[in-house]
């Protein structure tokens, strides 16, 4: 499954993914939400899925969470099947919902008290209630809290085991800024010891701030995935320049796409430096001044609306 | 990353036993029954309430404390313990509470058991709260076979949580309760033998109602307090359990019907 290299001078130890997808597939009726994506997530690693609503992030979850059966393809956390062997999985899975409810008359200590009754190796409640800043909240009634407030109860909920797998479906939509970083803080904290972490999330921020790998989905497959800078790579960077009327031109660079040819000029090109480094070497040698030169690389939100609006990407 | 072995499922370790894990949540729903003081006081009063009419129309068939208990076996099972269910599943589904409490360890057979135990408290109470009137009114009678009854409203008991599985399939809301409810409610609890003797139908009619789901129940009680059939012959020793055995099996049936088909169709979450 995961070949050491022959060649390799020291074989670095192969660490199994924590979470394996490969080719999955979930029909919802005649309606096939995921069509065949395959991914991995290693221990200490974050994953984070971008999409549009609708592009089949929450229904790939479902099925990783072990709570919807897969149409095609495979899904393994930790070995094992997470729905087929659950009282395995269970134990070591964080998960939190998009949406979920809790009984609105219980207080927050109870409910924390209460899931913790149904785990193997819960935090204490005080802990798991510090951890997420609703210690001043212990003896408050779910049914007042503010909505970041249960989102972070939510999430209490989902670290509550200590989970080495975490699943968290738009974790901090409908949250404050400080919330926000609060969660990711938390998010941080259990990669560093080791936990492998899939989320979604429309903010791009987010990914950029906690992903070590981006996968963006859309219509039920994944379009594009890597590092932000190989998602960034997969699109044109951008050069641009002035040119005034009636001075020499610059040859057009092969693999270039001209965008505009001027008074302002903008080229987009998979091959930035040498493309740069031509224009540079003609303006000297024309002795030509390029007002306004610019150049750089696609942001990963270049990336994401390029995938919204439906390019294909390599 | 220092992380050097394999991140399978480690070997496991001594969890939670399933009645640990079941008794925190069914404590936490029992807490918040409790919260709930209308349905506190309605657990209390409807059976007293029923301690109070039915004497008004005592039948000359049997004692009236065997009535009474007999009546109160029924009539708090279909609406107590069943309505209560579907009413209780439907409201935790469409508040996303289901599907909430199936993303940790507990199975999902728990989440449905812990659910239903403050309503199959209530169910016991009552049951004895009527018990406990029979004696004030001075019409115990000792039964002939205390086996029966007990075992006919447990197998009830557990009949009931799964009929409200599936009668939850089919109701959208908890107040369309009212309308989903009413095949069980009204033609089984009709056709028991509650209202009337089935002597009293023609026969292929009382075969078809000693089928439906309360029917065995309220037989098989009568049968354990009073030592009659349902066509109201007396029975003893090993003939009671032979006469017992047509209504057990039609009870374990049902249950494993409905089960099955709950089991294929219950959904855990609201339709989207």
């Amino acid at each position: 499954m995961h070949p050491t290299p022959a060649l390799a001078p020291t074989p670095a130890p192969v660490v199994p993914p924590a979470v394996e997808v490969t080719d999955l597939r979930r029909r919802h009726g005649s309606f096939e939400a995921v069509r065949g994506i395959s991914v991995e997530v290693r221990p200490g690693e974050v994953l984070a899925l971008l999409g549009v609503n609708g592009a089949g992030k929450t229904s790939a979850l479902e099925v990783l969470e072990g709570l919807a059966p897969a149409a095609g393809g495979s899904v393994r956390v930790l070995g094992a099947d997470p729905r087929r062997e659950r009282a395995a999985v269970r134990p070591h899975l964080g998960v939190l919902l998009q949406d979920s409810g809790l009984p609105g008359d219980l207080t927050v200590a109870e409910t924390v008290r209460t899931w913790a009754g149904t785990l193997t190796a819960p935090r204490p409640v005080g802990e798991a209630l510090a951890q997420v800043g609703l210690s001043g909240r212990a003896d408050v009634r779910v049914r007042s809290l503010s909505g970041g407030e249960r989102r972070r109860l939510d999430l209490a909920l989902a670290l509550l085991g200590r989970p080495r797998v975490l699943v968290l479906d738009e974790p901090t939509t409908g949250l404050d800024p400080e919330s926000r970083r609060t969660v990711w803080r938390l998010v941080r904290g259990l990669v560093d010891d080791g936990a492998a972490v899939v989320l979604t999330t429309h903010h791009l921020e987010e990914a950029e701030q906690l992903a070590d790998r981006i996968a963006i989905m859309r219509a039920g497959t994944v379009v594009v995935a890597g590092t932000r800078e190989e998602i960034a790579a997969s699109q044109p960077a951008t050069v641009s320049f002035r040119l005034d009327p009636g001075a020499p031109r610059p040859p057009v660079p092969a693999g270039v796409t001209v965008v505009s040819a001027g008074p302002r000029v903008e080229w987009h090109t998979h091959a930035l430096q040498p493309v740069l480094a031509e224009l540079l070497a003609w303006a000297a040698r024309a002795g030509v001044v390029l007002p306004g030169l610019q150049a750089r690389a696609a942001s990963l939100e270049q990336a994401f609306l390029a995938v919204a609006d439906g390019a294909d990407l390599g | 990353m220092t992380a050097t072995t394999a991140p399978a499922v480690p070997a496991a370790t001594a969890g939670p036993s399933r009645l640990r894990r079941v008794g925190a949540l069914a404590r936490a729903e029992t807490l918040l029954l409790l919260r709930n003081r209308t349905a506190v006081v309605n657990s209390v009063l409807s059976p007293l309430l029923l301690v109070a009419l039915v004497p008004l129309f005592g039948t000359d068939e049997a004692p009236l404390g065997q009535a009474l208990l007999a009546a109160a076996a029924g009539f708090t099972l279909v609406f107590l313990t069943y309505y209560n269910l579907v009413v209780t599943y439907v409201a935790r589904r469409e508040a996303l509470v289901l599907q909430r409490m199936r993303t940790g360890e507990l199975t999902d057979g728990e989440v449905l058991a812990a659910t239903a135990v403050p309503t199959l408290l209530v169910t016991a109470v009552q049951m004895a709260v009527v018990a406990v009137g029979v004696v004030v009114l001075g019409e115990w009678r000792a039964p002939v076979d205390p086996v029966l009854p007990v075992l006919a409203v447990l197998l009830g008991a557990v009949l009931m949580v799964v009929l409200a599985t599936l009668s939850s399939v089919w109701t959208r809301t908890p107040e369309s309760a009212q309308v989903t409810t009413l095949p069980v409610v009204v033609a089984a609890t009709a056709a028991s033998g509650l209202f009337f003797p089935l002597t009293a139908l023609p026969e292929v009619l009382a075969t078809v109602a000693r089928l439906l789901p309360l029917t065995p129940v309220v037989e098989l009680v009568q049968l354990g307090l009073s030592g009659r059939t349902w066509d109201g012959a007396a029975v003893a020793g090993a003939d009671l359990w032979w006469a017992a055995l047509g209504p057990v099996v039609t009870l374990l049936a049902w249950v494993l019907v409905a089960g099955a088909l709950s089991l294929r169709w219950f959904r855990w979450a609201p339709k989207r």
